[in-house]
C-alpha cells in the first residue's frame, strides 16, 4: 500500500500527467453538461407540443363543425408525433440534431410527409456535437498517449532504467503498478463523471455499467497499444509521434475513407424518386375515372368496399383513397430505399469490429437510441400511428358519419415507443 | 550555398532519412489525392443526378394534362439544389441540408434527402474532402515533421556547434522554416491539383478560387511558423511535440465542436411545429377566408367590387375565387417570409458566435472562409432557400392568376356532372410557366464574405511570426 502511495506521489509530481488528467476530467464534465443541456432542450420542445397542438386543433374544429365533414377534419388536422430522447441520449447525441424528433402528420399521403425535416442550422451540425461519446472516442486516446508514451523510455533517457529493473520491488511489478495506477486515473476521469451524469439522468444501472465497460475496454485498447509501442525501445518522442499517427489513422482517416466507400458501394437515390413517383400517382387520380381509384382502393381494403357509390359531388373518401393508393404504389421503392439505408448502417457497424473508434461510437449511439436505426424505428412508429389515423377517419368517411367537435378528441393519440 | 540553404537542405535530408516521416508524407499525399478524386467524382455524380431529377421534374410539370389551375398549385414542382463548382473542393454543408424540395401552394416544405440522414454514423467523423485534409490532417503531418526542427539541435548540443561555426540564430531558424515550408507546399500540392481540375469546370470563378488558395496557404504557413516557434522555445523535443499536439487538438478538433453548442445554447431556434402553429394563429388573426362575415375578407371583396364597379362577385369580369386564392397566398407567403427570415437571422447569429470563436481557432476561421468562398456555407444555402421560395410564390401566383382569368366563376362554383370538365384549362399553360434556375452569386460577393475569415487567418500568421521572432531571440541563451 505504501508503495502505491509513493507511486501516486511520484505521478502527482509529474506536471504533464497531472495537467492531462485534470484537463480530461474537465472536458468529460463539460461534454456531459452540453449533452444534458441539449437533451433537456429537446425534452422542453416535446413538452411544449400539447399546448400548441390544442390551440391549433381547436381552430380546425371551429372550422370543421360548420360542415361536420370528416374529410375536412382529416385534411386540416395535423397530428403530432415525437421521439423522446432515451435516458442515455445525453451521452451520445448521434443524429438527434439533424433528424427530426417532432413531426406532425395528417391522414393524407404519408410518403410526402415522413421524410420532412425540422429546422436546424447546418453549419452547427457540420463539425458534429460535443458530447461524451466525442470525448471518449476522439480525445481520450490522446490523453492515453500523453500518459503512456514515456513510461519506460523516460526512465531510460534519465538513466534510471537499469537501477529500477534491479530493485527488489522493481522490474515487472513496478511497471505493472505504474501502468495500473495511470490507467485507473485515466479511466476514473471518464467513468466517474459519466456515472454521476447517468445517475442524474436516470439511466438504468445495467446500461451505465455497460457504457463504463465499453469506455474501459476502449481505453485499455489505447493503453495496450502504447505499451506495445514502448516495447520497441524507441525514444519518448518517437513513441509519441507513432501513437499520434496511429490515432489519426484510426479515428480520422479510416472512418472518413470508409464513409466514402460505403456510400459508393450502397447508393441510395430512391428518396427523391419516391417523392416524384408518389406525387405523380396521387395527382393522376384527378385525370382518371374515379371508379378506377375506388376499385383499386377497395381491392386492398375490402372492409370499406360496401360504402355507398360516389356521386358527381366531390367526396373526401375518394380523395383520401387516392392518397393511400399513391402511398401503396411506391411501397417497393420505399422498401428499396430503406434497405439501402439499413445496409449502410450495417456496413458501418461491422466496420466497428475492426475499428475500435467506430465500434464505440456505434455501440454508444445504439444504446442511446440516437443512430440511423433509431431514426428508422421512429419512422416506423409514425407509419403505425398514421395507419391508425387513416382507419379513424375512414370510419366516419366511408360510413358518412358526421364529424363533430367531440370527435376531435376521439382521434388516436401518438404513444411513445421508448421503453 | 548560403548558411540558410545549407541548414534547410540538411533538415530536408534528415526528413528524407526518417522512414516514418516519409511514409506519413506519402500517405498524406495519397489521401489528399484520393480525397480530391472521390470528392470530385462524387460531386459530379450529385450534380448529374440533381440535373437529371430537375429535368424530369420540369418535364413532368409541363406534361400535365388539361387541369384546373388549383390542381396544379397542389401538384407543385420539385427543385434540386445545384452545386457550385468549388463544392468538389469544399462541399461545406451540402451533405447536411436536403438536396430536393417540393414546392406547392399554401405550404413551405423543408429541403429533404440530405446525405446526413441517409448515411451511417461515419458521416459524423468528418468527410474526406480536400478541404478536410488540408484543414485537419495536414497541420498534424507538419507537426510530426517539424516539432524537432530546433529542439532536436538543442537537445543534442548541435545548436551550440552551429552557432560557433558562425551561423546566426536568424539563419538557423530561417533554414528550418524554409525546409518545413517546402514540405507544406508539397502537402498542399495534391489539393491544388484537385483545385486545378475544378478550374477547368465551367462556372468556376477566379476570385473566390484565389481567396481559397490564399487562405489555405496562409493557414499552412501559420502552422509552419508556429511549429518552428514552439520547437525553438521548447526545452525538449518531446515537450514541443506534446504542446503542438495539444494545440492542434484544441484548435482543430475541440473548439470546432464546442462552438456549435455554445451557439445553440445562446440563440435558440423555433422548431417547425411551433412555427406552423404560430403562422396559423397569425393567419386567423388577419382573417378567415372561409367565413363570409370576416372583416378582412369582406373588405377585400368590397375593394374588388369597387375596382370593377360591380355589385356582386357573379358579375365580375374575372373569377373571384381566383382573386381570393391570390390574396390568400399573398398573406400566407408574407408570414412564411417573416418567420423564415426570423429563423435565418437566428441561424446567422449562431454562425456569428461561431465565427467569433474563430478568433481563437484558425481552423474555424479557415473553414468559414473556405465555405464562404465556395458558396457552400449557410449563406449559400439560405440563398437557395430564398430563391426557392420566391420561385414557389411566383409559380403559385401565376396559377392563381390563370384561375382568375381563364376559369369562369360560374364553372368554378358548379358541381354538376360536367363541371369538372369545364373547370379545366389548356395544358399549354403549364409550359408557359418558367422553370427554376438558380442564380449563383458572383465572385465578388463570395469573396467579400470570405474576407473576415482571411483576416483572422492572416492575424494568426502574424501572431505566429511574433512568437517565432521572440523564440529566435532567446535561442542559445541558457
Amino acid at each position: 500500500m505504501r508503495l502505491w502511495m509513493f507511486e501516486l506521489r511520484l505521478l502527482l509530481r509529474a506536471r504533464l500527467a497531472v495537467i492531462a488528467l485534470a484537463l480530461l476530467g474537465v472536458l468529460t464534465v463539460a461534454a456531459l453538461g452540453t449533452g444534458m443541456a441539449e437533451v433537456s432542450r429537446q425534452r422542453a420542445q416535446i413538452a411544449a407540443i400539447p399546448e400548441a397542438q390544442a390551440e391549433d386543433i381547436a381552430a380546425v374544429a371551429d372550422y370543421v363543425v360548420r360542415t361536420e365533414d370528416a374529410g375536412s377534419a382529416a385534411y386540416y388536422s395535423f397530428h403530432p408525433t415525437w421521439d423522446a430522447p432515451s435516458p442515455l441520449a445525453f451521452a451520445a447525441l448521434g443524429m438527434r440534431d439533424v433528424s427530426p424528433f417532432i413531426l406532425r402528420v395528417r391522414a393524407l399521403g404519408l410518403e410526402a410527409q415522413v421524410y420532412d425535416g425540422d429546422v436546424f442550422n447546418p453549419e452547427l451540425a457540420l463539425p458534429g456535437r460535443f458530447d461524451f461519446a466525442f470525448v471518449l472516442v476522439f480525445l481520450a486516446p490522446l490523453f492515453a498517449l500523453v500518459l503512456f508514451h514515456d513510461l519506460t523510455s523516460s526512465e531510460r533517457e534519465a538513466g534510471r532504467l537499469r537501477t529500477l529493473e534491479a530493485l527488489p520491488v522493481g522490474g515487472r511489478r513496478l511497471w505493472r503498478r505504474r501502468v495500473l495506477l495511470r490507467f485507473a486515473l485515466l479511466f476514473a476521469m471518464i467513468a466517474v463523471p459519466f456515472a454521476a451524469a447517468a445517475a442524474l439522468s436516470a439511466v438504468p444501472i445495467a446500461t451505465t455499467f455497460a457504457v463504463i465497460g465499453i469506455a474501459g475496454a476502449y481505453l485499455l485498447f489505447w493503453t495496450l497499444l502504447a505499451l506495445l509501442v514502448a516495447r520497441l525501445r524507441w525514444s519518448s518522442v518517437a513513441n509519441a509521434a507513432t501513437l499520434a499517427a496511429v490515432w489519426i489513422v484510426l479515428v480520422l482517416v479510416l472512418p472518413t475513407l470508409a464513409h466514402v466507400v460505403i456510400n459508393r458501394a450502397v447508393p441510395v437515390n430512391q428518396g427523391a424518386e419516391i417523392a416524384l413517383a408518389q406525387r405523380e400517382m396521387v395527382n393522376r387520380a384527378w385525370d382518371i375515372p374515379r371508379e378506377d381509384t375506388m376499385r383499386r382502393f377497395y381491392a386492398n381494403h375490402p372492409r370499406w368496399a360496401d360504402s355507398p357509390p360516389l356521386t358527381h359531388e366531390f367526396h373526401y373518401k375518394w380523395y383520401l383513397a387516392f392518397h393511400q393508393n399513391g402511398d401503396e404504389s411506391v411501397a417497393p421503392l420505399v422498401q428499396k430505399y430503406r434497405a439501402g439505408l439499413e445496409r449502410r448502417a450495417a456496413l458501418a457497424e461491422s466496420l466497428g469490429w475492426v475499428l475500435p473508434s467506430v465500434g464505440v461510437q456505434a455501440l454508444l449511439t445504439r444504446m442511446a437510441d440516437t443512430d440511423l436505426e433509431a431514426q428508422l424505428a421512429y419512422q416506423d412508429r409514425i407509419r403505425a400511428y398514421h395507419a391508425r389515423l387513416r382507419e379513424f377517419y375512414y370510419g366516419y368517411l366511408f360510413r358518412d358519419l358526421p364529424f363533430g367537435r367531440a370527435d376531435f378528441d376521439r382521434a388516436p393519440k401518438f404513444e411513445e415507443g421508448n421503453q | 550555398m548560403s548558411p540558410v540553404r545549407l541548414i534547410a537542405a540538411d533538415e530536408l535530408r534528415l526528413m528524407r532519412r526518417n522512414r516514418v516521416a516519409v511514409t506519413a508524407f506519402v500517405l498524406l499525399v495519397l489521401l489528399t489525392l484520393a480525397a480530391a478524386l472521390t470528392s470530385w467524382t462524387h460531386q459530379q455524380g450529385i450534380a448529374d443526378l440533381r440535373e437529371r431529377h430537375q429535368a424530369a421534374a420540369a418535364e413532368a410539370f409541363d406534361a400535365q394534362p388539361d387541369r384546373h389551375p388549383h390542381r396544379v398549385v397542389h401538384y407543385g414542382t420539385f427543385i434540386y439544389r445545384p452545386l457550385s463548382p468549388l463544392a468538389a473542393f469544399d462541399p461545406g454543408v451540402d451533405a447536411f441540408t436536403g438536396s430536393s424540395m417540393f414546392l406547392e401552394g399554401h405550404r413551405q416544405n423543408s429541403a429533404n434527402f440530405g446525405d446526413v440522414r441517409q448515411s451511417s454514423l461515419l458521416i459524423r467523423f468528418g468527410q474526406l474532402t480536400p478541404a478536410f485534409v488540408l484543414q485537419i490532417v495536414a497541420p498534424l503531418l507538419l507537426i510530426f515533421l517539424g516539432y524537432g526542427a530546433v529542439a532536436r539541435e538543442r537537445e543534442r548540443g548541435t545548436l551550440r556547434l552551429l552557432m560557433l561555426q558562425g551561423a546566426s540564430r536568424g539563419q538557423l531558424v530561417r533554414g528550418k522554416l524554409g525546409a518545413l515550408s517546402l514540405v507544406a507546399l508539397l502537402v498542399g500540392l495534391p489539393a491544388m491539383i484537385g483545385f486545378a481540375l475544378i478550374a477547368g469546370e465551367p462556372g468556376a470563378l477566379a476570385l473566390p478560387m484565389i481567396v481559397v488558395a490564399l487562405g489555405y496557404g496562409i493557414y499552412l504557413a501559420a502552422w509552419v511558423v508556429g511549429i518552428v516557434a514552439v520547437s525553438a522555445a521548447a526545452q525538449r523535443s518531446r515537450d514541443a511535440l506534446l504542446l503542438l499536439l495539444g494545440i492542434w487538438a484544441v484548435v482543430a478538433i475541440l473548439l470546432p465542436r464546442i462552438a456549435p453548442d455554445v451557439a445553440s445554447a445562446a440563440v435558440p431556434l423555433r422548431d417547425r411545429l411551433q412555427t406552423d402553429v404560430s403562422i396559423a394563429r397569425d393567419l386567423r388573426q388577419i382573417g378567415d377566408s372561409h367565413n363570409p362575415d370576416d372583416p378582412h375578407f369582406a373588405e377585400f371583396k368590397q375593394s374588388v367590387l369597387d375596382r370593377y364597379g360591380a355589385d356582386r362577385v357573379e358579375d365580375l369580369p374575372v373569377n373571384y375565387k381566383g382573386l381570393l386564392a391570390l390574396e390568400g397566398e399573398r398573406l400566407t407567403s408574407e408570414l412564411f417570409d417573416r418567420y423564415s427570415n426570423e429563423s435565418y437571422d437566428a441561424q446567422a447569429r449562431q454562425n456569428g458566435i461561431i465565427n467569433a470563436i474563430g478568433l481563437v481557432s484558425p481552423t474555424i476561421a479557415l473553414r468559414s472562409l473556405s465555405m464562404a468562398a465556395a458558396g457552400t456555407g449557410f449563406v449559400g444555402h439560405r440563398r437557395f432557400l430564398e430563391q426557392a421560395e420566391a420561385y414557389r410564390y411566383d409559380v403559385v401566383q401565376r396559377l392563381n392568376q390563370l384561375q382568375a382569368d381563364s376559369v369562369s366563376y360560374a364553372d368554378d362554383t358548379a358541381s354538376d356532372a360536367g363541371a369538372d370538365r369545364r373547370k379545366r384549362i389548356e395544358a399549354g399553360n403549364w409550359q408557359a410557366i418558367p422553370d427554376f434556375t438558380y442564380q449563383a452569386p458572383d465572385g465578388a460577393a463570395l469573396t467579400a464574405r470570405a474576407l473576415p475569415g482571411l483576416g483572422i487567418v492572416l492575424a494568426w500568421l502574424v501572431l505566429a511570426s511574433l512568437m517565432l521572432w521572440r523564440a529566435t531571440r532567446r535561442l542559445g541563451a541558457k
